[in-house]
């Protein structure tokens, strides 16, 4: 990495009081673009890397009171649906710096994606420090997958060590391992999803074999033994949802034994994002039975005790 | 559990409670005494018992022309000989201001004028109504109300305002309906919010206090004028009113005998015998047990209650400091355990919620709507030496808090940055298990501002909260008036239509600062903000010296006095203008900074700076409340709004404040002889000042309620908590002094504070909310009705965030079927 304070990401969004990625209070940076495309994908908007225009409906203030958008879209790519609504045809929305969500009054036309310089991001999460100070809290980057846009995430925790902020990524695995070995020397804390670990069902769900990420989840732990890190695995109904995939992930990370395991319940929260940026939810209308997943959750303590996180 | 908040709770909350607590409790179990007491009033309407009003009324009629603490004195000694007194089923403490289940009583010396039209309206008024049987609505009307016509203290101050100050106070010639502008509070309350030093009272005894009196009595110059006619008449007061109470107490004591006579169950036998045995003890002598104790506080604040309607009745104290002594010995010679002392705390609970604090004028009620209850009951905070005050009876109140079924008694813990984690845990797990309670205050910032303003370490350390956000320190301050509510989002009214409202038609209330429209600068705008801010503060001033010049000759509180160190050294009544050596901490109120804040940055940053709206344009929808002008409204509100650390609205938030601060410096003390000092509390007053504002440049709609305290407005702050924190630390000029409380609403989704993480975080954000001397701040950990009201209403709760594990969303932008999902684990999180 070359020090540059200024170096450069897209994020879409800054959210402070994050109270359930990592230790304390903190702020997370949100970076714009993954290797996966999972199915169950609860930001949808992170995927890609470049901006992307979205629209929502709900805020929208319709055709009928407001028409600043039409006005505004230089390519004709807005249009009138028969609901007295808009439509965005994607195929000719390109190429300029999307004026229609800057005319829109009403946030129902948003870009998704926005650059920032370490600097400036680093500035952001600042003003959260009191809180930080008393929760033992700080900096998470999480995206879409922090790593891929290296010079930025690493620039980003540097400078956010530099200036006595703790720092944390949320990773997905599917990195550049020289990047993740770069990252660890600036990182107080680590969340790293094992999905599955079948190479070919977790291809077949999220686009990529596993075997990166679990190099890179060995190579990391390896590194950086002192390094605490959570892995996690978000269950999600008909991926990983069977004893079988659970504990296979346990007798994985039974042996790095300072590692801490937490499962995550999938949710479909994310499902209206989809809709907003005019893509069909993946997963429709799946859900997780309750049940289902603390027996799962009793499968991983069997394994590994009281590594596996509980909430209380 | 059920939830409470000092601010806005709408009937409708209010409804969704009692169903709630109308539920099974888990804690039925542990409590079966105080579940079987409360069983007997739920979902009853309170009623009016006038019998308070009857003895007053006619002790009153009787010493015509004698001084008026005298006249006080004998009125309480009139009510202690002749007021029914009770026993109620399964109480074990005695004393209560009127008839069995919730009752209210009257005050006609505030509002005798119109008791008689309003007690026909009660029944049947929206916000807060009660019953009164027709033959003692005939009493009230006929033998009551006629004898303050022409004598209360609402028609002096009516007629003492002068006109231009008057026609930004009420509506009407008569005063009967606030203009909601510059409004006066000090006709529906004889005083700001007070507590009394039960400690004295406790550990003294009302015999000594008397022998104290009869002592100086004795030791008077009888060749002074001023010995005789001002000093004279007090002690002989406080030497009837302490014999008014001890009699009082000791007709409890009777009937206690006489129904333990009749009851055959020899355990309850037994303990109307020990309360008719407390109750010939105390509050006469001092308490030797923790029972005595409670029931000597009980007696005392149930007295006071006959004795004066108090702004927010009567705080507690700090129980968990003074009631220690006595909790200690009993643990230590083991006639005390702590489900006994929790029990006889409890009684006292009841006891409050059973108390109602009868708003009688249609604007005190909306001011407190859904029966609002400020009996403060304070917990923690430092010593008078300065170490922290926690101790096992702290953590007790804090358990009953969690078990206790109702939202009862309003209880305040004292925050400061030494505040031990087993503290601030225990305070924090109950503010999730009791959704709300109970709501903080913070050292850092009292103690170094009534110091600075007089106090000393030691007086200010002691502090108790009372009142909805306040604080007193019982031995030093003074009885300050009630002060203004003053409605600034009207000020930017006028700005916009040249000092008129829309709400009052074509009169001309405040400045006329010229047609907004030919404004070329921000600054020419401001300017004529700034006009009209200073027009209010004028006018809230003027009509505060009135009242405080007049209120002290309306009211007497002899028994308040007696336990005042001060008003017993001076011989001076305690509602006299300026007790010597005392400090007079009074407040005016900022009404919806909020709105203002939003609604000028609104127009400076889309008017002035970006000028995407025309200023003809703002008003022109405005005018049409936004009507075919929705994208303008939406534009309006996507300007910075305050409750977000945004510089560029909380800049002008600071300025706002500054301007108020800089002129309660310049003539409070100088022109009002007391701290008359800014102040962000609405109590529920938001919502009626809201009736009388159009729409304003933040997208607010016509007669909407405006913003709350130094909360952001409904909505706005959309970057979760800890911005709302920072802005209102952004907001305050910390470098002086003329200011009070800020009272700050927070929600919590359930999610934010769930399990012992959860509470870590809170107790942290807490610590932070210490370091950044913020005043106040309760926490709202929301429920499914508060979800299912976003559901329905999306505007106002465009600010809830849904925070689970590595993915954020607002909630209103969830599909309906996804809310619903939310919703069911909300509940399912709350079982």
């Amino acid at each position: 990495m070359v020090e540059n304070n200024n170096a450069q990401g897209i994020v879409f969004n800054i959210q402070k009081y994050s109270v359930h990625d990592g230790p304390g209070i903190r702020t997370i940076v949100f970076t714009k673009g993954c290797s996966l495309r999972c199915r169950w994908c609860s930001n949808p908007e992170s995927q890609r890397r470049e901006p992307e225009l979205a629209y929502n409906k709900g805020r929208c203030l319709g055709a009928d009171k407001c028409t600043r958008c039409f006005k505004a879209c230089p390519h004709d790519a807005l249009s009138r649906t028969e609901d007295g609504f808009v439509a965005i045809d994607r195929a000719k929305c390109h190429g300029c710096d999307r004026p229609c969500a800057e005319a829109c009054p009403a946030q129902g036309i948003i870009v998704y994606g926005k650059t920032y310089t370490a600097a400036e991001a680093l500035k952001v999460v600042q003003e959260d420090s009191m809180f930080y100070a008393r929760s033992g809290g700080g900096l998470t980057i999480s995206g879409g997958e922090p790593l891929l846009q290296g010079d930025f995430a690493l620039n980003l925790l540097r400078l956010a060590r530099e200036k006595h902020v703790k720092t944390c990524i949320e990773t997905c695995g599917m990195v550049d391992p020289e990047v993740l070995r770069e990252a660890g020397q600036y990182l107080n804390y680590v969340l790293f999803d094992i999905k599955h670990m079948n190479p070919d069902v977790h291809k077949e769900h999220t686009g990529m074999s596993n075997e990166r990420i679990l190099e890179n989840f060995r190579m990391l732990v390896e590194t950086y033994p002192d390094l605490p890190i959570t892995a996690r695995t978000p269950i999600i109904p008909g991926f990983n949802d069977h004893g079988p995939d659970v504990r296979a992930i346990c007798e994985f990370l039974k042996p790095f034994e300072r590692v801490q395991y937490e499962l995550l319940p999938y949710h479909r929260l994310g499902t209206q994002k989809y809709i907003f940026l005019d893509r069909v939810p993946p997963m429709g209308d799946l859900t997780l039975d309750d049940k289902k997943f603390s027996a799962l959750r009793k499968i991983a303590v069997a394994t590994l005790g009281d590594r596996v996180h509980i909430p209380r | 559990m059920s939830q409470t908040m000092c601010e806005c709770r709408s009937p409708q909350e209010q409804r969704l409670l009692d169903k709630i607590e109308g539920k099974v409790d888990k804690f039925r179990a542990t409590h079966e005494r105080v579940f079987k007491m409360l069983e007997r009033f739920d979902g009853m309407k309170p009623r009016i018992d006038i019998e308070r009003a009857l003895y007053f009324t006619q002790s009153m009629q009787e010493t015509e022309g004698q001084p008026l603490v005298l006249r006080w004195a004998k009125a309480m000694m009139h009510i202690a000989k002749n007021i029914t007194v009770y026993v109620q089923e399964d109480q074990l403490l005695l004393g209560r201001a009127g008839c069995d289940g919730r009752y209210g009583i009257l005050y006609p010396e505030l509002d005798g004028d119109f008791l008689d039209m309003a007690v026909r309206d009660l029944p049947t008024r929206a916000t807060s109504p009660a019953t009164i049987t027709p033959e003692d609505a005939k009493r009230v009307i006929e033998d009551i109300a006629p004898y303050w016509k022409g004598k209360t203290y609402h028609e002096a101050l009516n007629a003492a305002l002068p006109p231009e100050i008057h026609k930004l106070t009420y509506d009407d010639p008569k005063g009967l309906i606030s203009r909601f502008i510059v409004n006066e509070t000090s006709s529906f309350r004889s005083s700001i919010q007070w507590v009394h030093d039960y400690e004295k009272v406790l550990k003294r005894g009302f015999n000594d206090i008397k022998r104290e009196a009869e002592e100086k009595i004795a030791a008077l110059d009888p060749m002074s004028a001023k010995d005789m006619c001002e000093k004279k008449p007090f002690l002989d007061a406080v030497v009837i009113v302490c014999d008014a109470i001890v009699l009082w107490a000791k007709r409890h004591a009777e009937e206690a005998r006489k129904v333990a006579e009749k009851t055959s169950d020899p355990v309850r036998k037994a303990e109307l015998l020990r309360m008719a045995e407390n109750a010939e003890r105390v509050p006469g002598e001092p308490a030797r047990d923790f029972w005595e104790a409670c029931q000597s506080q009980w007696f005392t604040q149930m007295f006071s209650r006959l004795e004066q309607k108090t702004g927010t009745t009567i705080s507690n104290g700090r129980m968990d400091q003074y009631l220690y002594p006595y909790y200690e010995q009993g643990i230590k010679d083991g006639s005390l355990d702590d489900k006994k002392a929790i029990e006889l705390m409890e009684c006292m609970w009841v006891g409050m919620a059973e108390f109602i604090d009868m708003y009688i004028s249609p604007c005190g009620g909306a001011f407190n709507e859904g029966y609002a209850h400020w009996e403060a009951v304070t917990v923690g905070g430092q010593t008078p030496d300065g170490r922290d005050a926690t101790n096992e009876l702290t953590h007790l109140i804090l358990k009953s808090k969690r078990e206790f079924p109702l939202h009862y008694p309003d209880l305040a813990a004292r925050i400061h940055s030494r505040a031990p984690e087993s503290y601030l845990w225990d305070v924090a797990e109950t503010i999730k298990d009791g959704s709300g309670f109970p709501k903080l205050i913070n050292d850092e910032e009292v103690v170094p501002l009534y110091v600075s303003k007089g106090a000393t370490f030691e007086e200010a350390l002691d502090y108790a909260v009372s009142g909805c956000t306040e604080a007193r320190m019982p031995n030093r301050d003074t009885f300050t008036s009630g002060g203004a509510y003053i409605n600034f989002a009207a000020a930017v009214e006028m700005v916009l239509r040249n000092g008129r409202m829309k709400k009052y038609g074509d009169q001309v209330l405040g400045e006329e600062t010229g047609d907004p429209r030919n404004f070329k600068t921000w600054d020419e705008f401001w300017n004529a903000y700034v006009a009209q801010h200073l027009l209010f503060l004028r006018t809230a001033f003027i009509q505060q010296h009135i009242v405080n010049n007049l209120r002290a000759k309306h009211f007497a509180q002899p028994m308040g006095s007696a336990l005042h160190d001060l008003c017993m050294k001076h011989c001076i009544d305690l509602h006299q203008p300026h007790i010597p050596e005392g400090v007079d901490y009074g407040y005016f109120e900022y009404m919806g900074l909020g709105t203002v804040v939003d609604s000028l940055s609104a127009i400076k940053k889309l008017v002035f700076e970006e000028k995407k709206i025309t200023m003809d344009e703002l008003i022109k929808a405005i005018d049409a409340n936004f009507e075919g002008y929705d994208d303008v409204r939406a534009l309006l509100k996507s300007a910075p709004c305050y409750g977000n650390n945004d510089m560029y609205a909380d800049s002008i938030g600071r300025e706002i404040d500054r301007i108020s601060v800089e002129f309660a410096h310049k003539y409070s003390e100088k022109d009002l002889g007391m701290y008359y000092n800014v102040r962000y509390v609405p109590f529920t007053s938001h919502v009626p000042f809201g009736k009388v504002v159009s729409a304003t440049p933040n997208g607010r709609v016509d007669w909407f309620p405006l913003s709350d305290g130094s909360s952001a407005s409904h909505g706005a702050d959309v970057h979760g908590p800890t911005a709302v924190l920072l802005s209102n630390y952004n907001t305050k000029n910390m470098g002086m002094r003329d200011r009070f409380a800020r009272m700050l609403n927070i929600k919590f989704t359930p999610k934010c504070v769930e399990g012992e993480q959860g509470t870590e975080k809170l107790v942290s954000f807490i610590r932070t909310f210490c370091d950044l001397k913020l005043w106040h701040v309760q926490f709202n950990v929301l429920n499914k009705s508060t979800l299912l009201a976003a559901q329905k209403d999306p505007q106002k709760y465009r600010n809830l965030i849904v925070r689970i594990a590595g993915y954020s969303a607002y909630f209103v932008d969830l599909s309906p079927d996804l809310q619903n999902d939310l919703i069911a684990r909300t509940e399912h999180e709350t079982m």
